[in-house]
């Protein structure tokens, strides 16, 4: 079927690459940690660019998904199929631990997104921003999640290729719900929600199912990421810090535009590690100079962002995808 | 006679102690074009927002196609077949012209499950409310697959709103405008395009909050003709709230007029014209002369 030709591409793409890129591990590691981010961007999108509500808690989905299929994984590992190869054992597993922590955070998303049946604005933005402080305090406080120490002993089966395939996923996910009558309902939620209701949109309905499917999908992330992270701790990788980071992410990329937020996660997780590198070179030999300056690099993204935002308000590229930007400007040179 | 489209009895509505609307009737048959007029805060818009569910009648009953709509959200009442514009153009700004039509245009999908069975259990309550919310979930949730597989019957379903958007937005005259902007349109077409997308409900009636505001003398006879094609072609009732004495005078059949939230007058618009009461109510005072 026509449908599934790109799926087939990417994993042939994303298989070769595995391949290719396996000899070196901090590329493998900042690729995954890109992947994830831009997972989580694209998902967030789906609630603040497309359907207009305001979320600030995408941590919080992310950490259901995180510790419960990191709990989910380590009770399956205990386990053996005998009549499947051991790697091909792992990566069933995997992906069952990858779907419960998915489904587990799309049903917080359905609590949470209950309320913004009622909230607007910045009123739905403080509940969700509850929601992900309340997720923390309560792993924080349940040994079987490792309390505040955090949980470790996760088996690490990510892979670039696990990781890739769900960003890819999640993008042709946002690209097609975009394209389908529901997409095209949620926006006209986030245009005018009156309007909206008068042209016969549940809005309600969407509204709840568009924070269901973003959270499943933070969810998903949140599990790829305690597979590849020794240990995971409610403190600092799921905090609001986290949430922020998310919104950063998207508002550059420019609310509601899918390619937006995949280019903005990708710019925005390699900027620090990118300005650590050119700083080292800076610094040289001088181990305390390289530190120092090391210590600018969150100021100088700070200021990065206030001069972006000032200089384009609407984000990278506004509403609109990557490609409506280059036909326009091919339009306008001929 | 056959049964209303759009039936309000005894309606009324209070805001705290004000009477925004008291004991409003009104009957919208196939084919027939109403108008509702007053002063300024006489309650028209209010009646319309009443009607369309936007607010809950204090006392009172409103059907929709034989059914009772107390209390039934706005996009219920309007998948019984009753659309509306509103006073302040709300368009999708953002969107295109084409996009506007085609999210009021429905999906000719086929549920699952029997729709109205599903929406009976999910007014009964207990186990059966619970089973009607999961068949609606069910029901829903699959739309999240057809768009991610882009089965055949999906695509077939979008071919069709297209094509249906594409018809209304010619009868409406904007076929020129499909791929503009919604905000980019000037002000008479943004009205225009605001009728195209209430018919893209496929309603029974259709009610206009003043759809000649703004419009000059021009547009205005042009919106005439239209809303009267518009009544016969898609076999309309039609309900028009407006200012302008002219154009009500012109088209419409049967007059009620509002004031305070009191109906003071109803009837054929030469006899509404002549009443004192309604005189009074738009002069102040009888007028001096003639």
């Amino acid at each position: 079927m026509k449908s599934f030709a790109p799926v087939a591409i990417a994993i042939v793409v994303l298989a070769s690459l595995q391949v290719l890129t396996s000899g070196s591990q901090y590329f493998v590691y900042l690729s995954l940690l890109v992947g994830v981010n831009v997972v989580l961007a694209v998902s967030l999108n789906v609630i603040n660019g497309m359907t207009g509500q305001f979320s600030i808690g995408h941590a919080g989905f992310m950490a259901v998904g995180a510790f419960s299929s990191a709990l989910m994984s380590q009770t399956l590992n205990e386990y053996r199929l005998g009549f499947l190869p051991e790697a091909v054992e792992h990566q069933l597993f995997f992906v069952i631990s990858l779907v419960v922590g998915g489904v587990l955070a799309g049903g917080f998303g359905f609590l949470v997104g209950l309320p913004s049946l009622r909230l607007r604005g910045d009123y739905l933005a403080i509940v969700t921003l509850g929601f992900g402080e309340i997720i923390l305090v309560v792993v924080r406080n349940t040994p079987t999640l490792g309390g505040a120490l955090g949980l470790s002993g996760t088996p690490q089966h990510t892979s670039f290729f696990m990781v890739w395939f769900t960003v890819f996923i999640v993008v042709l996910f946002a690209r097609r719900l975009l394209a389908s009558p529901h997409g095209r309902n949620l926006v006209a939620i986030r245009e005018d929600e009156v309007a909206a209701e008068a042209m016969g949109v549940d809005t309600t309905s969407y509204k709840v199912r568009s924070f269901v499917v973003s959270s499943f999908f933070a969810g998903v992330a949140g599990g790829l990421f305690s597979h590849f992270q020794s240990i995971i701790t409610p403190g600092d990788s799921f905090s609001f810090v986290k949430s922020m980071e998310i919104v950063v992410m998207i508002v550059a990329g420019g609310l509601g535009s899918t390619t937006g937020a995949v280019v903005a996660a990708v710019v925005l997780t390699l900027l620090p590690e990118a300005m650590r590198a050119l700083f080292i070179t800076i610094g040289g030999d001088n181990a305390s100079l390289a530190q120092s300056i090391d210590q600018l690099r969150k100021p100088i993204f700070g200021v990065l962002l206030v001069v972006m935002m000032l200089t384009r308000p609407q984000g990278l590229f506004g509403t609109h995808e990557i490609w409506d930007l280059l036909k326009r400007k091919k339009g306008a040179a001929s | 006679m056959s049964e209303p489209l759009l039936h309000a009895r005894k309606v009324s509505i209070r805001f705290g102690g004000l009477k925004a609307l008291s004991e409003f009737d009104l009957e919208i048959h196939k084919g027939d074009l109403k108008g509702l007029i007053g002063p300024n805060g006489a309650g028209k818009t209010t009646a319309f927002n009443v009607l369309t569910g936007v607010y809950l009648p204090s006392e009172g009953e409103i059907f929709v196609g034989g059914q009772k709509v107390n209390g039934r959200r706005p996009h219920q009442i309007n998948r019984l077949g009753l659309a509306r514009t509103f006073q302040n153009i709300r368009l999708f700004k953002q969107l295109t012209v084409l996009d506007n039509v085609r999210i009021a245009v429905l999906a000719d999908r086929t549920p699952l499950f029997d729709r109205p069975r599903v929406e009976a259990l999910r007014r009964g309550n207990g186990p059966s409310r619970a089973l009607g919310s999961v068949m609606d979930a069910l029901d829903n949730y699959r739309d999240w697959w057809r768009a991610l597989l882009r089965t055949p019957a999906y695509l077939r379903e979008e071919e069709g709103i297209e094509q249906r958007a594409r018809e209304l937005l010619e009868v409406m005259g904007l076929s020129h405008r499909v791929d503009e902007l919604a905000k980019n349109l000037p002000y008479g077409e943004q009205r225009r395009l605001e009728i195209s997308r209430a018919l893209g409900t496929r309603p029974r009636v259709l009610l206009l909050d003043e759809p000649a505001a703004g419009m000059n003398t021009r547009e205005k006879a042009d919106l005439m003709v239209l809303i009267r094609e518009l009544r016969s072609r898609f076999e309309l009732g039609i309900l028009v709230i407006e200012h302008d004495m002219k154009l009500v005078m012109g088209i419409c059949e049967h007059l009620t007029v509002l004031d305070h939230g009191e109906t003071i007058s109803r009837g054929e618009p030469a006899a509404v014209r002549a009443d004192p009461k309604v005189i009074e109510a738009y002069l102040g005072e009888a007028p001096a002369h003639g």
